[in-house]
């Protein structure tokens, strides 16, 4: 239930400049780590600041529903969900400098399949993907632990979908005076689409979502399901009533005021990301293969049978995979 | 085994022959069957190897491996004939050592004939002191002897007993059944009530027959006393000592009983209706019905419809809250406001 879940206790915030203070922070923390020896005019330019982070993310977001889209198997939209919320939570904690977001992003899908038991065979996932398979399922298996650890192993959570289906089923025993509630459903389904580019999955809960779905949808077909609320749900607790009154409101406000980002401004922004990015975990550096083989080597020289060795034709080969990343 | 031991006169007839029985005479020394009766056939009572006279009565079948352990064996056999004091005939516990002490000299230096005449003396000398307390001790052991035969032959007799007891039960038993069964038959065959009553009464009948045969195969059994003692008084077994006195189990003070508390569950929102209500209230109509094989797995749309209701109501009062870990400073101030909408 989501009020004794993770999700509840741990990833929740309080409104929109919560979630962007958040983000913030992780921000500074990021420059100020790469950029001690920078000035405050330099900084500002070399690296991204917050806002442009998140159209950053917002458009990746968009990428990663793009892809789930033309999937196959055809992922159902639970799995779509998972996803974007832990995309969402690790780009609250971490900036999109430090992790290439690419990477990141198939590396949600990955795990979402597991965690909503939506079978996917490795070999399946990456046959989804263009470019070179191999790298890009060694890609992913590197930051699968990576992902969970910033998640701090919550993997659990609850999509507004199911709450959809309970209210819907609600209504039609309920509610009979609303005939066919079913005809909310496309405005429904399109209003759910777009809530998840907002923060409203990290303020609210998902009953509400769905709930807020629900009048969204009934309002544009000019239908009225407030006595629903009011005289059913609410029957025992007026003074409820406000605060979800209030929490609807901020969700559909929330949706509306959705811009998806120019694709120009996400081109210079993606150049200039390039270049502040942290080599040590972009894997086309040449830092970063440096360390990988580094740590080859490391394991080379603990030789006399305890480690399996990786011939240095292995080394090569990997790193060669790994340089042709990148081409998602 | 047997083929190592050799007769010393004929070696080789032993070998050969793993049946054949070694015997051994007083002196100690072993001899097979055959070479006895030729011995005394001969009419010479020599033992081949020391020479001393012998008697052939006074050849033995050899009980162990070594003919000197047999030696020894049958004169300590004898000489207890004699000394057959016990520890109640003596005060103190020191003298029936020493008697025993005495006794056992005797018989060391009998078998390794060692100062036999001194030996024999002092056995005579015991003898002549002693007559009438050894012949009371004779009477005395075969007194028990016989008291053990009998309690022997009384437990033989009570199986004996109980087994054609059982026996006849079970005789018994068969024959009721065929009469049952002939009598079933009978009435089937002459009665004009219908057949399945018949049959179903006959059937009750068996029924309470089978229950009373085993009380009364346990009245009988009961009817077959054990005895717990000897004549003598002794505890048969170790029944007496153990199995009537255990400790009584500490008794706990009256601690209350457990009481089952359903668990509360607070769903922060209007509470969804019960698993068992929904059917009443018409809730299946609008799911999902579940299909042959879901549910021979066990599932029900009782469940699944159960389970969005919950999800749907459940969080619906819910008001945002911080609890994300980089916003650990503005979680106190908000709960402060909020805590007439909060759970936990």
């Amino acid at each position: 239930m989501f009020s004794t879940s993770t999700q509840r206790h741990f990833w929740m915030f309080k409104d929109e400049t919560d979630v962007s203070n958040a983000r913030l922070s992780a921000n500074l923390k990021y420059i100020s780590s790469r950029g001690k020896n920078m000035t405050v005019a330099e900084r500002e330019t070399h690296f991204l600041n917050a806002t442009d982070e998140k159209s950053l993310i917002m458009s990746y977001e968009y990428q990663l529903r793009d892809f789930c889209r033309k999937f196959h198997p055809p992922m159902p939209r639970y799995v779509v969900g998972t996803a974007l919320h832990y995309l969402k939570r690790f780009y609250v904690n971490n900036s999109v400098m430090d992790y290439p977001p690419k990477e990141i992003l198939v590396t949600c899908v990955y795990l979402a399949c597991k965690v909503e038991e939506f079978n996917v065979s490795m070999d399946q996932f990456v046959g989804n993907l263009k470019g070179d398979r191999e790298k890009a399922a060694t890609i992913i298996l590197n930051n699968e632990l990576l992902l969970m650890q910033q998640l701090d192993y919550q993997l659990t959570v609850h999509n507004p979908f199911r709450p959809l289906e309970g209210l819907m089923i609600d209504m039609k025993t309920r509610f009979p005076t609303f005939s066919d509630p079913e005809r909310l459903r496309p405005g429904i389904d399109e209003f759910l689409e777009q809530v998840f580019y907002t923060d409203a999955i990290l303020i609210y809960s998902p009953s509400q979502i769905s709930l807020a779905a629900i009048i969204h949808s009934a309002s544009t077909s000019k239908e009225n399901v407030d006595e629903y609320i009011t005289k059913i749900l609410f029957s025992e607790d007026q003074k409820r009533l406000l605060n979800l009154i209030e929490a609807v409101k901020k969700i559909r406000v929330m949706v509306r005021n959705i811009q998806l980002p120019h694709r120009d401004t996400i081109k210079t922004l993606e150049k200039k990301l390039i270049l502040c990015c942290n080599p040590d975990n972009n894997s086309e550096s040449p830092a970063f293969k440096k360390r990988m083989k580094q740590s080859f080597d490391d394991e080379e020289s603990f030789e006399d049978g305890q480690y399996p060795s990786a011939s240095s034709e292995q080394v090569r080969s990997m790193l060669l995979g790994l340089s042709e990343m990148g081409k998602i | 085994m047997d083929d190592y031991q050799t007769c010393p006169k004929c070696k080789t007839t032993k070998y050969r022959n793993p049946a054949m029985v070694l015997m051994v005479n007083a002196c100690g020394h072993a001899l097979c069957e055959s070479c006895v009766e030729l011995l005394f056939a001969k009419g010479s009572g020599a033992c081949p190897e020391c020479k001393c006279p012998l008697r052939r009565n006074n050849f033995r079948v050899q009980l162990f491996e070594d003919p000197a352990v047999d030696k020894e064996v049958d004169i300590r056999k004898r000489i207890l004939k004699e000394f057959n004091k016990r520890q109640e005939d003596f005060p103190t516990l020191r003298e029936y050592n020493d008697y025993l002490e005495e006794v056992e000299t005797i018989i060391f230096n009998l078998v390794f004939d060692i100062d036999p005449t001194n030996t024999n003396k002092m056995i005579d000398n015991y003898k002549k002191e002693n007559k009438d307390i050894t012949q009371k001790n004779r009477n005395r052991q075969s007194q028990e002897e016989m008291e053990l035969e009998e309690l022997l032959e009384n437990e033989k007799a009570q199986q004996s007993e109980k087994a054609n007891l059982y026996v006849n039960a079970e005789l018994e038993e068969k024959k009721q059944k065929h009469k049952a069964r002939e009598k079933l038959i009978d009435e089937l065959m002459f009665s004009d009530a219908d057949a399945k009553s018949i049959v179903a009464s006959h059937v009750q009948a068996t029924a309470a027959l089978a229950k009373e045969q085993p009380k009364a195969a346990a009245q009988s059994g009961s009817a077959v006393v054990k005895s717990s003692k000897f004549s003598s008084g002794i505890q048969i077994g170790l029944r007496g000592q153990h199995t009537n006195s255990f400790l009584p189990i500490p008794k706990q003070e009256d601690l209350p009983l457990y009481r089952y508390i359903a668990p509360i569950f607070d769903y922060d929102g209007p509470p969804p209706p019960t698993i068992e209500t929904l059917g009443k209230l018409n809730y299946f109509a609008n799911i999902r019905a579940a299909n042959v094989t879901e549910r021979a797995g066990g599932y029900t749309e009782a469940m699944s419809c159960c389970r969005a209701l919950q999800e749907a109501m459940g969080g619906l009062f819910y008001s945002p809250q911080s609890t994300h870990k980089t916003a650990v400073v503005t979680t106190i101030h908000s709960t402060q406001d909020t805590d007439d909408m909060e759970t936990t």
